[in-house]
């Protein structure tokens, strides 16, 4: 027996049998394998609901042979079911490509998915891993199969061109209010069991479908166009007075003669219990972004001495704080910025352009005020629609967890609030 | 003598952090949510008393736990003493050789590959296991810093998107929850029951017994750390976060440009996993050898990895019940083994003394 | 009396080759003298000047020691037996037999066919000495020697090989190298009875404690002021007749990562390059499987937008990705051992059928994508910047080829652990092979894969446990 198992006698036979054993594995290829060329490349996926089905819509990169560089098609594929898995697994019956979606960087949620649980149409992806919770999640205008159809002008790929719309760089100047799957997936367990995602929108290009930077409150804007409301799509949603509709109106919708378009992000879709509630126009959007993004630049219009600046806002600090004080939730805005002049329709004489950073306190206290308007439109929403996009429950339970349980039904219905602002100029 | 009590230290820090980054902060989550922290500190709080003392111990004495036993109780009561160690080493292995399993499968491929991937496993273990403390000592040397800059790749990585207020609101977790999730959790924590085996096979030098006692502290700290950032991430979500190491850099702005490098990192942060695992089957074979007496090192191995392989095949598909088991009973064994046997050792060193 | 021809027909019965000439002579006196020697070992010219003419002036009756009184070659030693003389004979240099005596003389005028002290090929140096060793033992010894100009350095030359009879030195010096070591070697050598040992490669197979083993398990310098620098250190030094390359013992890994030029640049150039040579071993070994593996097991590695690219490169490709690498690889090791074999002239077509024809020509018929032969070429390159190194290097890499692309990433984190289990388990004359790592000797790790400043490394490597430990010491005043 000791001599058996002396494994130097027998070193070498074990290593050619591990050897053969594994040449015999590495040349027929049959160990659970994912071949690169017989797996997809979802790169977004689009989810429509029909009735009780779910229809997805698969963007898929299909590489084309090339000897150098890239040469990809893109191809959209759809599948149906009752679940978002069930349909993936049609997508793979019919296109024989294994589906994975470790790729997938895009969720676009079409709008006729308003009328169902949120968390129920997006559950299956991140509760068993399925996707990767980095993948950005939006909610779009008319199918999202069409808006995965149309062609983009700034890139080959149609979910790339909306993601270039909801990048960091774009949250970072407060246009838009993205959300991953992470955020979804937190808000369902959450207690303020609210989320927002951004809404994706298309335009011609060369037209300016609502007023550029959404510098267009009032006044008579000359720089960046557009009427002064947003929106003016149709009838209001979720008793939501200034909030887009559905449809399309001029470019929107699906562009299916070729034509490339573009898209913006710049309104937000909230949701509470996973059940759609309305639509934040862009400066709501805006008061959003001011304090759940990390702003580094952002742009608002504003008046002045009568005269419209267009200012920009550095060093931004938005904070929400809310303290329960006899039995009272009191919520407190707190926002301070520096400012910088960015335009203003009037004529400039040079000879003072080396005073621009030194902004004069009219447009200074116009800012302000601006900024307060859109807190406290964004607040009447929450306040209307009894839904925590801004987190304050949720943030109550952390950190006051003691008064948390006196407060939670009614909060927003009895919650004050205090609105401190600062804008200053850089000298 | 066969190891040296840096290398115990380095197995205290690498090897302790080492098995606890995969299903035990979602199990922990799952058991205690944000409190998680403390039922963590709980079973750490016990673990490194009980390192302190055998460390102690071994300050005052330079016997090994079977001499030990063999010089107070007997030599049969000694051999049978090890033979419920080699048991105990053998199960504690089952269980994290499941979750490697899924580890392995989950994140290593991007199908659901067969068991037959993971079998390698078992020729690799039949050599690991018949190397003596030596061996265990010199990888330990060699493990640490793969772990150090893996481990601080992975915090670096993860802090981004940590929101430390998820750990919040503190203690508000009913007690029990606190006190079931640390037990129920109690399997992973075997640490003491390693040093007991290395009793008397190292120099003890002056100081020793602190630093082993402040490496084990370091590598509780370490996992503590990636408790909070982990829960601090994913925070409710975390209890269906499997396989936790994994999830965590996920967010870092990065790696979206340089597509999952991270995994790179797991790679190699793998390897100090599998001599984690692999100390204990070493250590299950260590105990048979004094338990039977038979130095045959190659025959042991092939018995416990045989052992090992058949409950791995035969059991694969029933993870769950196995966990579920595990989960509920395995802190009975942990009393036994972790906690009172340290103790009990204390006991026979006054006797021989 | 013995005669002069019993003397030379003993020796020839013996060795009865054509090339053991033997010359005949007389002094002015009468008195016979013959030469043996092997031809071409020895300088003609020079036995001549210094044997045959000052014998011209001869007695009669003289004998061997007066004889020898006359000689001008300054190497001269008595000879006993007829065994002795052919030995002398075989070894290069000449007996002289003189009439009537029954002893000889042996003279040194060797001069075997040698090359050059020249630069060795693979240790090219920018910075720091030029030499390098060359075949012959002498000379080696003498360039060792060169530069230890210490009373303790010791030099024991043993015979080795029933037929050739090949000169082994074994070079350590006194106090500073392990006690025992030097003996413990010549035994090991000693162990051995082999017919012919052609290069040190032999001695080295004989050191080995595990001769099948994939690792060196012997250190090499091609270089004397290497070579001295390692005996310095508290190594043995084994210096073989017919070799130019070598061997230093105890032997640890990190040495192969050790440039000759570390020593003679700034440490913080030398710690980048040490830092380089490590990754890029670490690249060579592992690109490729790691690539395959990424393409069979785990897509997710590659960066989406390399996917991207990799995709269009590989789409339509007629081979599984594994075999497009297996064969990519196999056409590297044939182009390199080719073009090692090939005449020089014929080197440059072969670049060019090898560039153009197999590389261009494959990837425009689609047999192999661009990605495969990037990886591999630079997975070449790589390896190479750790040249003692290759012949292990390149066999792993095929190892983690196969098992990459049968198990994939789990199996190439498998045989790494294996690799270190079995690593750290191997020692090479009581030093581990990967110290200073396991075990962990913090004062080596200054000259490991980082390079201290000369001050810092005042002391020998600890994992030699010299006696002598300090190495530099600086008079502060």
């Amino acid at each position: 027996m000791k001599n058996f198992f002396n494994i130097n006698k027998f070193a070498v036979i074990i290593y050619w049998v591990i050897f053969l054993a594994l040449a015999g594995m590495f040349f027929t290829n049959d160990f659970g394998l994912v071949d690169i060329h017989k797996t997809s490349i979802i790169t977004a996926i689009g989810i429509d609901s029909e009735g009780e089905e779910v229809k997805v819509t698969a963007e898929i990169a299909m590489p084309q042979p090339s000897q150098s560089g890239e040469n990809i098609r893109y191809a959209q594929v759809q599948g149906s079911g009752l679940t978002i898995a069930d349909a993936l697994n049609e997508i793979n019956s019919k296109t024989g490509f294994y589906t994975k979606l470790q790729f997938c960087r895009l969720i676009l949620i079409g709008e006729n998915c308003r009328d169902n649980q949120l968390f129920r149409v997006l559950g299956c992806l991140y509760r068993k891993n399925y996707s990767e919770l980095t993948a950005l999640v939006a909610m779009c205008e008319g199918k999202a199969a069409d808006m995965l159809a149309n062609k983009s002008q700034v890139s080959d790929m149609t979910s790339e061109a909306i993601r270039k719309i909801l990048s960091d760089e774009i949250e970072k100047s407060g246009n838009a209010n993205t959300a991953n799957l992470k955020d979804i997936a937190l808000a369902e367990f959450s207690h303020s069991r609210s989320c927002f995602m951004p809404y994706v929108q298309i335009t011609k290009p060369g037209t300016s479908e609502e007023g550029g930077n959404g510098d267009n409150v009032g006044g008579d804007p000359v720089e960046g166009g557009g009427s002064g409301e947003s929106g003016g799509q149709g009838g209001g949603s979720g008793g939501q007075g200034q909030s887009g509709g559905q449809g399309g109106q001029g470019g929107q919708g699906s562009n299916q003669q070729g034509q490339s378009v573009e898209f913006t992000a710049r309104k937000t879709v909230y949701f509470s219990n996973g059940l759609y509630k309305g639509i934040l126009d862009e400066q709501q959007s805006f008061a959003l972004a001011m304090f759940k993004s990390k702003i580094r630049l952002a742009v608002l219009p504003c008046e002045g001495g009568d005269i419209h600046h267009t200012i920009g806002l550095r060093n931004v600090e938005g904070d929400i704080g809310v303290k329960v004080e006899n039995g009272v939730p009191k919520i407190s805005f707190s926002f301070s910025a520096t400012a910088q002049i960015q335009g203003a329709r009037v004529k400039v004489d040079p000879s003072t352009t080396n005073k621009d950073d030194n902004v004069d306190d009219k447009v200074l206290r116009g800012a302000e005020e601006e900024l307060k308007k859109r807190f406290e439109s964004l607040f009447s929403v929450c306040k209307e629609s009894n839904c925590d996009i801004l987190g304050l429950k949720e943030y109550l339970y952390k950190h006051d967890y003691n008064n948390y349980g006196l407060v939670e039904k009614d909060f927003y219905s009895v919650a004050e609030t205090e609105c401190k602002i600062n804008v200053r100029s850089v000298h | 003598m066969k190891i040296s009590s840096r290398q115990i230290c380095f197995i205290m820090i690498a090897y302790t952090a080492a098995t606890k980054l995969l299903m035990y902060p979602t199990l922990l989550s799952m058991a205690s949510g944000n409190d998680l922290l403390f039922s963590a500190l709980i079973d750490f709080f016990i673990g490194t008393a009980v390192i302190w003392s055998i460390s102690f111990l071994c300050s005052r004495m330079d016997k090994t736990f079977f001499e030990l036993i063999k010089g107070t109780l007997g030599e049969v009561t000694a051999r049978i003493v090890f033979g419920f160690f080699a048991a105990f080493f053998l199960l504690s292995t089952l269980l994290p050789i499941f979750e490697q399993v899924g580890y392995i499968h989950n994140i290593f491929y991007d199908t659901v590959p067969s068991l037959g991937v993971f079998l390698p496993f078992f020729v690799f273990t039949v050599y690991a296991a018949t190397k003596k403390f030596t061996n265990i000592g010199r990888c330990a040397d060699i493990c640490l810093p793969i772990f150090a800059v893996s481990i601080l790749f992975i915090f670096i990585t993860a802090f981004s998107d940590v929101q430390w207020d998820n750990l919040m609101p503190i203690l508000k977790t009913p007690a029990l929850d606190i006190f079931r999730g640390a037990a129920n959790t109690a399997y992973a924590f075997v640490e003491p029951c390693w040093l007991l085996m290395f009793m008397g096979h190292f120099k003890y030098k002056k100081g020793d017994a602190a630093k082993i006692t402040l490496s084990y502290a370091l590598g509780a700290a370490t996992v503590l750390l990636f408790l909070a950032m982990f829960y601090g991430i994913y925070g409710a979500v975390a209890p269906s976060r499997t396989y936790a190491i994994a999830r965590t850099s996920l967010f870092f702005p990065a790696i979206e440009v340089i597509g999952r490098m991270d995994l790179l990192v797991l790679f190699v942060l793998e390897i100090v996993m599998l001599f984690a695992l692999v100390l204990n089957i070493q250590l299950a074979v260590y105990a048979l050898v004094k338990c039977t007496g038979y130095e045959n090192r190659m025959f042991l191995s092939f018995l416990v990895n045989g052992a090992l392989l058949a409950i791995t095949i035969f059991c694969n598909s029933f993870y769950n019940n196995i966990n579920e088991l595990f989960y509920n009973w395995m802190w009975i064994m942990y009393i036994v083994f972790v906690v009172a046997l340290p103790v009990i050792a204390w006991l026979f060193k006054r006797r021989t003394a | 009396m013995v005669t002069l021809e019993k003397n030379i027909k003993s020796v020839k019965s013996v060795l009865s080759s054509e090339d053991i000439l033997v010359f005949e002579f007389e002094s002015e006196k009468g008195k016979k003298f013959a030469a043996i020697y092997a031809d071409g070992l020895i300088d003609k010219a020079q036995l001549g000047e210094l044997v045959v003419k000052p014998l011209r002036v001869v007695q009669k009756d003289d004998d061997l020691n007066a004889v020898k009184s006359l000689l001008a070659s300054p190497e001269i030693k008595d000879g006993k037996n007829i065994k002795e003389a052919i030995k002398e004979v075989l070894g290069g240099n000449a007996v002289l037999f003189v009439d009537g005596e029954k002893d000889f003389a042996v003279i040194g005028v060797k001069k075997p066919p040698m090359r050059a002290v020249a630069e060795p090929p693979t240790q090219i140096a920018v910075h720091g000495p030029r030499e390098g060793f060359i075949e012959d033992i002498k000379i080696n010894l003498g360039l060792i020697r060169k530069r230890i100009k210490n009373d303790k350095l010791q030099v024991k030359t043993i015979f080795i090989g029933e037929r050739s009879d090949t000169a082994v030195s074994i070079v350590y010096i006194d106090g500073v190298c392990p006690k025992n070591l030097p003996e413990k070697i010549e035994k090991e050598i000693l162990a051995n009875k082999i017919d012919i040992v052609p290069d040190s490669s032999y001695i080295a197979n004989f050191l080995a404690k595990k001769p099948r083993s994939l690792f060196k398990q012997c250190g090499t310098a091609e270089k004397p002021d290497v070579f001295c620098a390692k005996v310095c250190e508290g190594r043995v030094g084994i210096v073989v007749d017919g070799s130019p390359i070598c061997l230093t013992l105890p032997y640890m890994i990190v040495e192969d990562f050790q440039s000759v030029e570390d020593y003679y640049i700034t440490s913080y150039r030398a710690t980048t390059l040490r830092v380089l040579r490590v990754a890029a071993v670490l690249i060579g070994l592992l690109l490729p499987a790691l690539y395959i593996s990424a393409q069979l097991f785990k897509i997710q590695i590659i960066p989406f937008q390399l996917l991207l690219k990799i995709s269009s490169s590989v789409a339509g490709l007629a081979l599984s990705p594994s075999v497009e690498m297996f064969l990519t690889l196999f056409v590297l090791e044939v182009l390199n051992e080719a073009s090692i074999r090939m005449p020089k002239y014929v080197g440059l077509a072969l670049s060019v059928v090898g560039a153009l024809v197999l590389g261009d020509t494959a990837v425009k018929a689609g047999i192999i994508s661009t990605p495969a032969i990037i990886i591999i070429a630079f997975s070449a390159i790589c390896l190479y910047t750790v040249p003692s190194n290759v012949e292990t290097t390149t066999t792993l890499r095929w190892m983690y080829l196969i098992i990459a692309g049968s198990i994939g990433p789990f199996g190439m984190i498998l045989f790494t652990a294996y690799l270190i289990t079995y690593l750290v388990s191997e020692q090479s004359y009581g030093v581990p092979l990967v110290a200073p790592f396991a075990p962990l000797i913090r004062g080596d790790l200054y000259d490991s894969f980082v390079k201290a400043n000369m001050y810092t490394l005042k002391e020998r490597p600890k994992a030699f446990k010299t006696k002598d430990r300090l190495r530099l010491k600086k008079d502060e005043n």
